[in-house]
């Protein structure tokens, strides 16, 4: 990709917010007791304990002291530029183009502070590519309002083929005549269009749906068994040291923090729709606002959790490449629902993929054969072709639906295992360049794999040609 | 003992099927996309649009070079993508890299 290259004079390096080395040094600090844990207590004694603390936090400090005088960004064109390091020097080169998604995220004492820490997801990166922490808000804010206006500048309409991406929030009726979205087009080159676009409201999750669904979690269940372990221990040895009190103390944290940290950082869900793309804000303790530019999304999945189903609750999430939703813990990462019943999920899912009704989705089911390899799952698997999607349905406990745009086919793979073979089975792979969602047509029949891939590879030809 | 005798035993059932599982690779340039199919046990075969392949792979490893082979790989912004077809001489590989390159180029779509 040939860029036009733009001839003004190199932007100052701009440090980090001067507070930073010392948000990130009582972070460490914090993660360096954890690490000493109460073992380490009862061993040292509390004087020493302290001692070694305190040791830990000077040297972490000094240590984050010098990595934020070693640490600038800069806007170079249409990249950013973060250096870094002071041994190794690293500069990293941000191509906005391959911006997948910004999230500004203000843990708590970040708030208390007045910063903001701002993080970039970039195609082909295994993490976070580049965490800015820590910013003053305002820095935080404009910054962000620059990458996403240079990213939506960049991006469009890669060789001209495809003159509206499909599967994307802007081309929609709604949003088409706001002002905003005419800075889509690669014409809005000038001044860049800083400041508040106007964003439409979506949806906003109702908080109460939310402490229930996180309620009715199987990890509940571990509680009591935390809780019952010590006392079981105290009536048989009849000693119940401090060191068991804390340790029960950190088991039950351990089995109930997925649903509390759920709670936390998706409490007063936010989903807004702008110009420069969905816009999601999040958090109790610590606030999230996520900005996904138009067409980032690579796959949507719904699920029906088995305990949800009484209340009819769904959950949706979206997979952007660059952002890791691999397992249930981390799925806050690409929340696109945290709850709510089918019709919300229908029309959320319907604002991220236009043209996709969740409700009318009917997958065909796999043989009865079939059942020798998937006993329990038989009845559930099947997969659909839409007019916008493929999708596939899998999962007997948590019902899962994955929905991936014909635009967003990267490549296409039959696997056909042994035991298949002799059932005259295939299954069939959709790749994207996400990595949490897996959209498989499993157990088909041998004679309907090549008519289906044949329709998809035609169908995402359509699709990335614009038709 | 068990262990290296089961060893011993894998490695003569494949080297008699050797011949079978080599065979089973192949790959076909289409007018959109490349398919890539390999596998006797678990057959695999891949379809890669052009307009999605973000970089070509030619690598030869010391025992390729010694044989005069070499392996092509198609990389596209999927980690699952696989698209590898070894065992070319490098003429072809050659051949086949520049032919990607080019119908990459003319039909980049990005992700």
């Amino acid at each position: 990709m040939s860029q036009p290259q733009q001839t003004a004079p190199p932007e100052a390096r701009r440090r980090l917010h001067p507070l930073t080395p010392l948000l990130r040094g009582l972070r460490y600090a914090a993660i360096a007791v954890v690490a000493i844990s109460w073992q380490g207590y009862e061993e040292l004694g509390t004087v020493r304990w302290a001692m070694a603390v305190v040791l830990v936090a000077v040297v972490l400090l000094l240590a984050a002291l010098v990595s934020w005088r070693a640490t600038g960004y800069h806007v170079v064109g249409r990249e950013l530029r973060i250096h870094e390091g002071l041994l190794w020097r690293r500069t990293r080169a941000i191509p906005l183009e391959r911006l997948q998604s910004v999230e500004l995220v203000r843990p708590v004492l970040a708030r208390l502070l007045g910063l903001a820490e701002l993080r970039l997801e970039v195609v082909g990166a295994s993490k976070t590519e580049a965490p800015l922490a820590y910013l003053s808000l305002d820095a935080a804010l404009a910054l962000r309002e620059r990458l996403l206006a240079l990213a939506r500048r960049a991006a469009p309409v890669p060789t001209g083929t495809a003159p509206a991406q499909p599967g994307i929030a802007p081309a929609q009726p709604g949003t088409g005549t706001e002002p905003g979205a005419v800075a889509a087009g690669p014409v809005a080159i000038g001044p860049a269009p800083v400041g508040a676009l106007p964003e439409r409201r979506v949806h906003l999750i109702a908080n109460r749906d939310l402490f229930i669904s996180q309620l009715l979690r199987p990890q509940w269940w571990a509680l009591p068994l935390a809780i019952a372990a010590p006392i079981f221990f105290f009536f048989t040895e009849s000693s119940l040291s401090f060191v068991a009190i804390a340790s029960t103390v950190t088991a039950v944290i351990g089995t109930i923090q997925a649903p509390v940290r759920v709670l936390l950082a998706d409490w007063n869900f936010t989903l807004g729709v702008a110009a420069d793309g969905l816009r999601i804000r999040r958090g109790l303790l610590e606030t999230r606002s996520q900005t996904v530019p138009p067409g980032r999304v690579q796959a949507v999945g719904i699920e029906w959790p088995l305990l949800w189903r009484g209340h009819g609750w769904v959950r949706a999430r979206m997979d952007v490449a660059g952002l890791t939703a691999q397992d249930n813990n981390r799925m806050r990462e690409g929340t696109l629902l945290p709850v709510g019943d089918v019709p919300t999920a229908r029309r959320l899912v319907g604002e991220v993929l236009p043209g996709f009704d969740l409700t009318s989705v009917a997958v065909f089911p796999v043989p009865r054969r079939a059942r020798w390899l998937a006993p329990f799952r038989a009845g559930v698997l099947g997969y659909t072709l839409t007019d916008a999607v493929f999708a596939s349905r899998d999962g007997l406990l948590t019902r899962r639906l994955v929905v991936v745009p014909y635009g967003r086919i990267q490549s296409i793979r039959v696997v056909q295992r042994p035991l298949q073979r002799l059932l005259r089975l295939a299954s069939v792979h959709i790749d994207t360049a996400g990595n949490g969602l897996p959209a498989i047509a499993e157990h088909r029949r041998v004679s309907e794999i090549l008519p289906l891939i044949t329709e998809l590879a035609e169908r995402a030809r359509a699709a990335r040609h614009g038709g | 003992m068990l262990a290296a005798g089961f060893a011993a035993v894998v490695t003569l059932v494949r080297a008699a099927l050797l011949p079978r599982i080599i065979s089973s690779w192949g790959y076909a340039e289409r007018a959109e996309d490349l398919l890539v199919r390999h596998g006797r046990l678990v057959r695999r075969l891949s379809i890669v649009p052009y307009g999605r392949m973000q970089f070509v792979d030619v690598t030869a490893g010391p025992l390729e070079r010694a044989f005069g082979l070499a392996t092509v790989q198609l990389h596209t912004a999927a980690a699952a993508s696989d698209a590898r077809v070894p065992g070319l001489p490098p003429k072809e590989a050659a051949r086949l890299r520049d032919r990607l390159a080019a119908l990459g180029e003319a039909r980049a779509e990005g992700l």
